[in-house]
């Protein structure tokens, strides 16, 4: 493992890229990923040996033919080492495949056990740190930075492997022919010692710099692939196609830069194997000159080294991939290894479907707070609406309390129980927080519905869609439930993904539901659909919505009305349209156009 | 506009594409890769002739003279290298930089039709990894083209060693090359797969990632995971797959040049053996018998890295090949355009035979109660696709025969789900045009917005406007649509995730910034209705009823039950 390229520079927007593994941390969790294969790994090392070492023999084997030729013994003679030479070939190449089958797979192994740990640990992240990071880091860990640890399980760790194996046998080979032969061909290693400290030193900034400039093509590729609709509509393609151009000639010129280092890298690798090449060839002159080696062994030792020059050019080579693929590795390990979430010691259960939150204080970032001690009772299966203007910590509040965020200040507690008391396992089944996202999992229907249930049966998929009256279009659907959905395959409408949701909420069947804004991106016609759709989805639960459309907050059983960061009325519908303060004037405005 | 049509091309011509595009970079790479190679063929020559020395004159001048002679060897073969390298990664840099260029170019051709049915997340991966592996030709070429030049080389020396010798190794490469490629066929089709499934791992990871707020939001990160881990040991087994190929056909590769070897010592050393070549000679023979190792097994390579390159290239000519979803009409609209709309008897998913005129400077409201009806109407207003049948016109000019970039220049249709780009508040709104922006800002309620951000109009929104709640991005998304200026504006649902008084505001200032221009607002809320000049209500049935909205809501109970709960 190379040393671990720094990415964690801070970005501009203040963004904050999620956490790097150290190269000794990466290095542990190699091990780790290891320890479960290490027969494997045993074995597969043992062949590689073998193949490497049995390859060896050529040399010698043809060192032999000058020796036999030298000595007149005749041309019959030449014919069992050439015979040898064959052979070898055929158990070497026979060592090799095996070798190298093991090798990937077991590499291949490693690499799908931790891009599972790695999505496993993604998706356990809190939201602030992803969006700090920006969505894109992410995505770029979990497709890029995974196929280039895998080219280099696939390419260079085979090759290093191999490479390592031959150099360090060729060596020990050429100190039993004479150990003079080892003691000059080592002249060249302090100048590959030298050039490869040269190179990685120097190649390391640039290829740091390089991963930053290809998250940032992959970031802009996604934005402007994913948002093709909208370029489209406001003729923005020229604008974008430059956007990526620029991302992609910036990225392309970092590899340029460090392609040029590493021919620089290459051509003081030409030196030491001119060096040790020409130090080789004067000892076996003098050698052979004073009778102390046959022309056969001086041949021999020539050509083991003249044969070095493949091996170490590939595991010098390698380096790069190495530094890439470690940097890869070092982004992916950062992720995988975080500690799983806790769950507490002992846990209580709720005890009903009440909400309690108590002087709650919220920042993001903190000169920015977005809510001022926010006191708030919700009875068991009441019906209680947010509203508030933009901006007034609506989504934030709604966030708290489903566990998503932690408030900075105050208690949050469900049931009676705290949350923190609760644990993240508990929680998640005591609270479902619809949002105004509408995300359609990639899959069948029946799958995306499966994500809140995984057991349930297909009867219970269906009396969910239609409690939320979807069943209609979802047996409209070319392969009913069984028709693969979101991006890439059938598209939703906004109402219908919308309506998903909430049929995944049922499925889930929690004792407090929380729906923010979850009607509005539907657009008006839907959100009537919708808000009958939720109306059932939430009986005999508690539940919160956040709503702008006036209709939810009339029909609530509260209101609650906040109003930058602060709860500033509560109360029936009736009594605060009475009072005439702020929801009064947000009603007043509502119903103006309705009359 | 500037984008050329998609044009149908194969895998095959866009990596022939990839190549002769560079050729000026290809061409001088492979000439400084053959000097590398040829160079390199030397170095064993050399070798045989320094043994030489030593066993039969034992002269230290000779010595020193072939010692010099070795050195200006590597002097050359190290910088042909240095420079052959450069020019070939230069190549395969700005071929893959191209590819990814065109497939943006078709991805956002407004034609559209390469983004359906592929997840963005695998045309990322495909104008990406796929675009590498398509460059990467450029350098497999002329290390393919100088490792040809190396087995020739030795062969020539071999043959001035050695008729014999030299025919040997002139006639019993070719069968080894064949060999190599045969053993590389079944690759192509497993690299092919293997590829697919990988894009579709990591396809299924950046889902996920995507909807990670609604995964927490459900406490379904564990089920999602699950799910992720069969799709990755599924690709695991299709790797494994490959892996065991490619391995077989390293084995092959290694045993077919280790016996041709063989042979080639076998002969030269019976040659030697009876007088016919010198020991030098029989040095320089096995030393080019085992030099030759390096170039058949880059030949080798070149097979491979070729085999994966020609199942990128067929993915990338898949995208660019997906035939558009309008077909590209040569007409632009009539100048200056007056912004008349007219619908005859169109027809497409939920629209009905809906007939429909809009007047040039109208303010029109369009209800209905589906949003399935909304979204063909909007479909087809943005000629996103043409109606199955019926007619849409622009100024009496029917969509169908104009560019469906012309169509747009004209009219936007601002759909409910538009996204904001990565970028600053301000750099979204103004990225479509020059109209008055501060006026735009003030319409939409976004100058709001950036007062509540911690750098004003200069914030950043995010990727997509994730920074941004739903209201806020509602808004920067109508400003921009309104900064667009263009002679018809087609909103849909502008106002949704914004709360009354915000929305009555954004109402009473769309008529005044839109005026003299045509402008559709196809919504259910009443606000917006109340101040346009004339309101149709759209079913599956086609126009059900038209008139302004105060008048439909006094007489008309189902208008009153769909705008009114």
């Amino acid at each position: 493992m190379s040393d671990t390229v720094d990415t964690t520079s801070p970005l501009p927007g203040g963004r904050e890229l999620l956490p790097v593994a150290t190269a000794a941390d990466t290095r542990a969790a190699v091990g780790r990923l290891l320890r479960p294969h290490r027969w494997r790994a045993v074995v597969t090392l043992a062949v590689l040996v073998a193949g490497s070492a049995v390859a060896l023999l050529v040399a010698p084997l043809l060192g032999r033919i000058v020796d036999v030729v030298v000595a007149g013994a005749g041309s019959a003679a030449v014919v069992g080492p050439a015979v040898l030479i064959a052979v070898v070939a055929v158990v070497a190449g026979l060592l090799t495949t095996v070798g190298m089958s093991l090798l990937v797979g077991l590499g291949e192994r490693l690499l799908a056990r931790l891009r599972e740990q790695f999505v496993d640990r993604a998706l356990a992240l809190p939201l602030e740190q992803v969006e700090r990071a920006g969505g894109g880091d992410l995505t770029a860990r979990v497709t890029g930075d995974v196929a280039v640890v895998g080219e280099a399980v696939r390419g260079a760790v085979p090759k290093l492997a191999r490479a390592g194996l031959t150099i360090v046998l060729t060596l020990l080979a050429m100190g039993a022919l004479d150990w003079r032969f080892l003691v000059v061909a080592l002249l060249a290693v302090p100048i590959q010692i030298h050039t490869a400290r040269w190179y990685v030193r120097n190649a390391g900034p640039v290829y740091a710099r390089q991963r930053v400039a290809e998250g940032g093509l992959q970031q802009q590729l996604l934005d402007t692939v994913g948002g093709a609709a909208t370029v489209r509509a406001f003729l923005l393609a020229d604008d974008h196609v430059d956007r990526v151009r620029g991302r992609s000639l910036t990225a392309v010129d970092l590899v340029l830069r460090g392609i040029r280092l590493m021919t620089r890298f290459y051509a003081r690798l030409n030196l030491a194997e001119f060096v040790g090449l020409a130090a080789v060839l004067v000892t076996g002159f003098l050698l052979v000159g004073n009778g102390s080696v046959t022309a056969g062994t001086a041949t021999a030792a020539a050509l083991y080294f003249h044969s070095l020059f493949g091996p170490i050019s590939s595991a010098l080579v390698t380096i790069d991939e190495a530094l890439s693929a470690g940097a890869s590795l070092a982004r992916i390990v950062g992720v995988a290894e975080l500690p799983a979430p806790g769950e507490p010691q002992h846990r209580a259960l709720p005890m009903d479907g009440s909400v309690k939150v108590a002087d709650v204080h919220h920042a993001y970032r903190a000169d920015r707070p977005v809510l001022h001690g926010v006191d708030l009772d919700i009875g068991a299966a009441e019906r209680v609406a947010l509203v508030g203007a933009s901006g007034a910590g609506k989504t934030t509040l709604a966030k708290l309390i489903a566990g998503v965020h932690r408030p900075t200040g105050g208690s949050i507690s469900l049931g009676g129980v705290g949350l923190d008391e609760l644990g993240p396992e508990l929680a998640r089944r005591t609270v479902v927080l619809v949002t105004q996202e509408v995300h359609v999992f990639a899959g069948t229907l029946a799958d995306d519905l499966r994500l809140a249930r995984p057991d349930a049966t297909e009867a219970q998929l269906r009396e969910a869609l239609s409690t939320v009256g979807a069943l209609g279009w979802a047996d409209a659907l070319p392969d009913g439930l069984d028709t693969a959905v979101g991006e890439g395959a059938h598209t939703l409408s906004v109402t219908q993904a919308q309506q998903l949701a909430l049929a995944r909420l049922v499925l889930a069947d929690p004792p407090v539901a929380i729906l923010d804004e979850a009607t509005a991106e539907a657009g008006s016609a839907g959100a009537r659909v919708l808000e009958a759709a939720a109306t059932r989805a939430l009986a005999g639960r508690t539940g919160l919505l956040v709503a702008h459309r006036m209709t939810q907050a009339a029909t609530a059983d509260r209101v609650v009305v906040l109003d930058t960061g602060r709860l500033v009325e509560i109360g029936h519908h009736d009594e605060l349209v009475a009072a005439g303060g702020r929801y009064a004037a947000l009603w007043e405005a509502w119903s103006a156009t309705r009359t | 506009m500037t984008t050329p049509d998609p044009v149908p091309v194969t895998g095959t011509a866009v990596l022939r594409g990839a190549i002769l595009e560079q050729r000026r970079d290809v061409a001088l790479s492979s000439l400084l890769a053959a000097g590398q190679q040829a160079g390199s063929a030397l170095v064993p020559v050399l070798i045989g002739v320094i043994v030489d020395v030593a066993v039969t004159s034992g002269s230290p001048g000779l010595l020193i003279l072939w010692i010099g002679v070795l050195a200006a060897n590597f002097v050359v073969l190290s910088y042909s290298y240095r420079f052959s390298v450069r020019a070939a990664e230069r190549a395969a840099e700005y071929a893959e930089h191209d590819l990814r260029l065109r497939l943006t170019h078709r991805v956002l051709h407004a034609g559209g039709g390469a983004d359906a049915g592929r997840l963005s997340g695998e045309l990322v991966n495909i104008s990406t990894s796929d675009a590498k592996r398509v460059g990467t030709a450029n350098v497999v070429v002329p290390f393919g083209l100088a490792a040809i030049v190396a087995v020739l080389v030795s062969a020539a020396v071999l043959l001035t060693i050695s008729v014999p010798l030299g025919l040997l190794v002139l006639l019993g490469t070719p069968p080894l090359l064949l060999l190599t490629h045969y053993a590389s066929k079944p690759l192509e089709r497993r690299s092919e797969a293997e590829q697919a499934r990988a894009a579709h791992a990591s396809g299924v990871a950046a889902d996920l990632v995507a909807g990670l707020r609604v995964l927490k939001g459900l406490g379904a990160e564990r089920t999602a995971v699950q799910r992720y881990r069969r799709t990755s040991q599924e690709s695991l087994v299709a790797t494994l797959r490959t892996a065991q190929a490619y391995a077989a056909q390293g084995g092959v590769v290694e045993t077919s040049s280790g016996v041709f070897i063989a042979v080639v010592a076998l002969v030269g050393g019976v040659l030697a053996a009876d007088g016919a070549i010198s020991v030098g000679e029989l040095v320089s023979t096995v030393g080019l018998a085992l030099f030759l190792q390096i170039p058949l097994s880059t030949t080798g390579w070149t097979t491979i890295e070729f085999a994966q390159a020609r199942a990128s290239a067929a993915r990338i000519a898949a995208v660019l090949s997906a035939p558009p979803a309008v077909p590209p009409g040569a007409g632009t609209a009539r100048q200056p355009v007056r912004g008349g709309l007219r619908l005859r008897g169109v027809t497409h998913e939920g629209l009905h035979g809906v007939d429909l005129d809009v007047a040039p400077g109208e303010l029109l409201g369009i209800v209905s109660p589906s949003p399935a009806i909304a979204r063909a109407l909007l479909a087809c207003l943005a000629r996103e696709t043409d109606p199955e049948t019926g007619t849409v016109e622009l100024d009496d000019v029917p969509l169908a025969g104009l560019d469906p970039a012309a169509v747009r220049a004209a009219v936007l249709v601002a759909t409910h789900d538009a996204v904001l780009f990565a970028g600053t508040l301000l750099e979204n709104v103004t990225a479509t045009g020059a109209a008055d922006i501060t006026a735009a800002l003030v319409a939409a309620a976004a100058d709001e917005v950036a007062d509540s951000l911690p750098d004003g109009v200069d914030s950043t929104v995010g990727e997509q406007g994730s920074s941004l709640s739903g209201g806020q991005r509602q808004r920067v998304a109508l400003a921009r649509a309104l900064a667009a200026d263009r002679s018809v504006l087609v909103l849909h649902d502008p106002t949704t995730a914004v709360d009354s008084v915000t929305e009555s505001r954004i109402a009473g200032a769309l008529r005044r910034v839109r005026r003299g221009r045509t402008t559709v607002v196809v919504t259910t809320s009443p606000a917006l209705l109340a101040v346009t000049d004339r309101v149709i209500l759209l079913d599956g049935d086609g126009v059900r009823c038209e008139g302004r909205h105060a008048d439909l809501v006094e007489s008309r109970s189902d208008y009153r039950e769909t705008v009114l709960t």
